[in-house]
């Protein structure tokens, strides 16, 4: 018996502080959903959460990514998981505008925080599923505009230029090109084309080698991001044309040195290191009762010239 | 040895019917090729400039390398789904041997090509051992080397871009000989090797009959492993001189390049007449192929075509090169 009176003892004891310890360790988890993790900028977005996370210290942090920008159906999956294991938060960066609206207003109905950050949902496809969700995130338009500009002030009025799109179908793509548009308007520059490379150096080269084939006049380039900033560069110093000048966007660490020497006249940065661990307070602020995110939350976007990194 | 017969040109009196086969075949993806260059030279401005020409000629040269070697994997009656990715690995290996510091250019040049091929070979041969020893499909094991490759290209690099390597490596990737880019004649050359090994050798023969007959070989007394081995070796030894040829062009390597590379290697070789069960074909067709896809891309854009449409055409000539074939087939059959 004496035995039995001490096992219950034991187990009252742990019964008692079990709860208090579980209590310790249960932080808010947060669960980040990225678009990918195989490119800088995810990689930068990443690690600036990572090191937030040891900072902060009051939140777990659980990441997922995908293989390539387009791969929606792991993210959807990653955001099933998510709402199974129950986290507190989910911070997202969608993939698909439209697809990603369906799995998180599921979360939503399972009483999960989540945040929209990087790249807005569809307003449309949002208003539909009757979800009301705010947007914390760079302004891509009017980043590409800053681009634009500095290109348009470089050539002046009447300077003959063409657009290097990133992926039709991406919402970042057509806010980039909707901004390098507006700055040709402000600028009354004259857009001679506009072809997509689908974000990739190889296609760029290729793309933009004929497009001057078919425009010798061209005076400038806006290329919707560095990667095929640098396809574009690469094929300007091939056919020996360093008096066309080139704007990018993302300031990725590989345009450093073409910044220096002069070959990228400009290019956008939006901190995406920042930008996850921003979304991430905000979570955590409605997460510990804060007020509810509202509209669009804008983050911080800079341009990058030439005198930036000297 | 007495089924040896069954090979293309392995006895004498059989060798010229089937080079005027294979002849007729080249010629009507050669004519393809000349009506469409045609086309553009009449319909746009700049289509015949020496400037566009050679745009062309580099524009279609990293497509084209990567083509040669799929050509041996069809050959057999393989497909390698795993060249993209490959491409990806062995540029990052070879981009981070090639950025290392204290070393000659030379020194960091040599290396770096051993390094990216070696890398394309080792890939090549686990491709051609593991479908060969387990008898698997290739279709399969290529699936799985793609995300392989991939993934190890991403875990090598930590998903970061590499980038400034020696300038006279760069300059290199950009030279030309008497408007001839440097990195075509590299291909040039590729196809030339290619074509003598496939079409006068036994090596290349004993392909062509793995392709047509795999029973006939392997009763033959010749182990089917070896070939097979080879053929996906020799892809993967191509995988990696087209991956040096992206860096010297473009001056970084980065994890994520060539996503779906294969696809177009694959159009190359079919457009060019190779048939995708294996045992029909030539790499002169897979260098005519290449062309084709060179010249549209080239061409709809100086024509003024949308992208979309662009896409949309170039699907439509890859089919419509796969149904020509089977016309051809049965006149050079009868």
């Amino acid at each position: 018996m004496k035995l039995f009176k001490l096992a219950s003892v034991v187990a009252l004891v742990a019964a008692t502080a079990l709860p208090t310890i579980a209590a310790a360790a249960d932080k808010p988890v947060v669960g980040l959903v990225m678009k990918s993790l195989a490119n800088d900028f995810f990689k930068n977005m990443l690690e600036g959460a990572e090191a937030h996370a040891k900072k902060r210290g009051d939140y777990e942090l659980k990441a997922i990514g995908m293989q390539n920008e387009t791969d929606f159906e792991s993210q959807l999956n990653g955001v099933e998981n998510f709402i199974t294991q129950g986290v507190d938060a989910i911070v997202i960066a969608p993939a698909d505008s439209r697809a990603m609206v369906a799995p998180l207003k599921k979360a939503i109905d399972a009483g999960i925080t989540v945040v929209n950050f990087d790249v807005s949902l569809d307003e449309q496809a949002k208003k539909d599923a009757g979800l009301d969700l705010a947007f914390v995130g760079p302004d891509n338009r009017g980043g590409a505009k800053l681009a634009g500009e500095s290109l348009a002030k470089a050539l002046g009025e009447g300077g003959k230029v063409v657009i290097i799109e990133g992926n039709p179908g991406a919402d970042n793509a057509a806010q980039r090109k909707l901004g390098f548009e507006d700055a040709i308007a402000a600028g009354k520059l004259n857009l001679l084309d506009s072809r997509t490379a689908h974000w990739e150096t190889e296609e760029a080269n290729s793309v933009f080698s004929t497009m001057l084939t078919a425009h010798p006049d061209i005076q400038g380039v806006m290329a919707a991001n560095d990667s095929m900033a640098i396809g574009v560069i690469k094929a300007l110093d091939a056919a020996g044309r360093p008096d066309i000048k080139v704007v990018g966007f993302d300031n990725v660490s590989a345009v450093q040195p073409l910044l220096k020497e002069g070959k990228l006249l400009a290019t956008v940065d939006q901190f995406g290191s920042q930008m996850a661990s921003d979304a991430i307070d905000k979570a955590l602020a409605v997460v510990g009762g804060g007020p509810k995110l509202e509209g669009w939350v804008k983050t911080d976007i800079k341009l990058v010239t030439t005198d930036d990194v000297k | 040895m007495q089924l040896d017969e069954n090979l293309p040109t392995a006895t004498a009196t059989a060798a010229p019917a089937v080079s005027m086969k294979l002849l007729l075949r080249d010629a009507g993806i050669g004519i393809a090729l000349v009506l469409l260059i045609l086309f553009f030279a009449l319909t746009t401005d700049h289509f015949l400039s020496p400037n566009n020409i050679s745009n062309i000629l580099t524009q279609i040269t990293i497509n084209l390398i990567l083509a040669i070697g799929m050509t041996f994997v069809i050959l057999i009656g393989g497909i390698d789904l795993s060249v993209g990715s490959m491409l990806a690995f062995c540029a990052v290996v070879g981009g981070s041997v090639l950025t290392i510091p204290d070393l000659s250019v030379f020194q960091a040049v040599s290396l770096a090509t051993l390094a990216a091929v070696g890398t394309g070979a080792l890939c090549g041969f686990l491709n051609g051992w593991i479908s060969a020893f387990w008898g698997l499909p290739s279709f399969i094991v290529t699936l799985g080397m793609l995300n392989i490759a991939r993934g190890a290209a991403l875990q090598v690099t930590d998903a970061r871009t590499i980038y400034s390597f020696p300038p006279s490596f760069n300059a290199f990737g950009s030279q030309m000989i008497y408007g001839v880019p440097v990195v075509f004649l590299i291909a040039l050359a590729l196809v030339a090797i290619a074509w003598f090994v496939l079409s006068k050798t036994v090596f290349g023969r004993l392909l062509y009959g793995i392709g047509n007959n795999e029973e006939a070989v392997r009763l033959a007394g010749h182990s089917l492993m070896t070939y097979k081995i080879a053929a996906f070796t020799i892809a993967g030894v191509l995988v990696g001189i087209a991956a040096m040829v992206y860096m010297a062009r473009l001056n970084i390597a980065s994890p994520i390049i060539g996503i779906g590379f294969e696809l177009n290697a694959i159009a190359a070789v079919i457009i060019g007449g190779t048939s995708l069960s294996g045992g029909r074909g030539s790499v002169i067709g897979t260098l005519l192929g290449a062309c084709i896809i060179g010249v549209l891309a080239n061409g709809l854009i100086l024509f003024g075509l949308s992208d979309f449409m662009r896409q949309l055409i170039t699907g439509v000539v890859i089919i419509l090169a796969v149904i020509i074939d089977k016309y051809r087939e049965r006149i050079t059959a009868a």
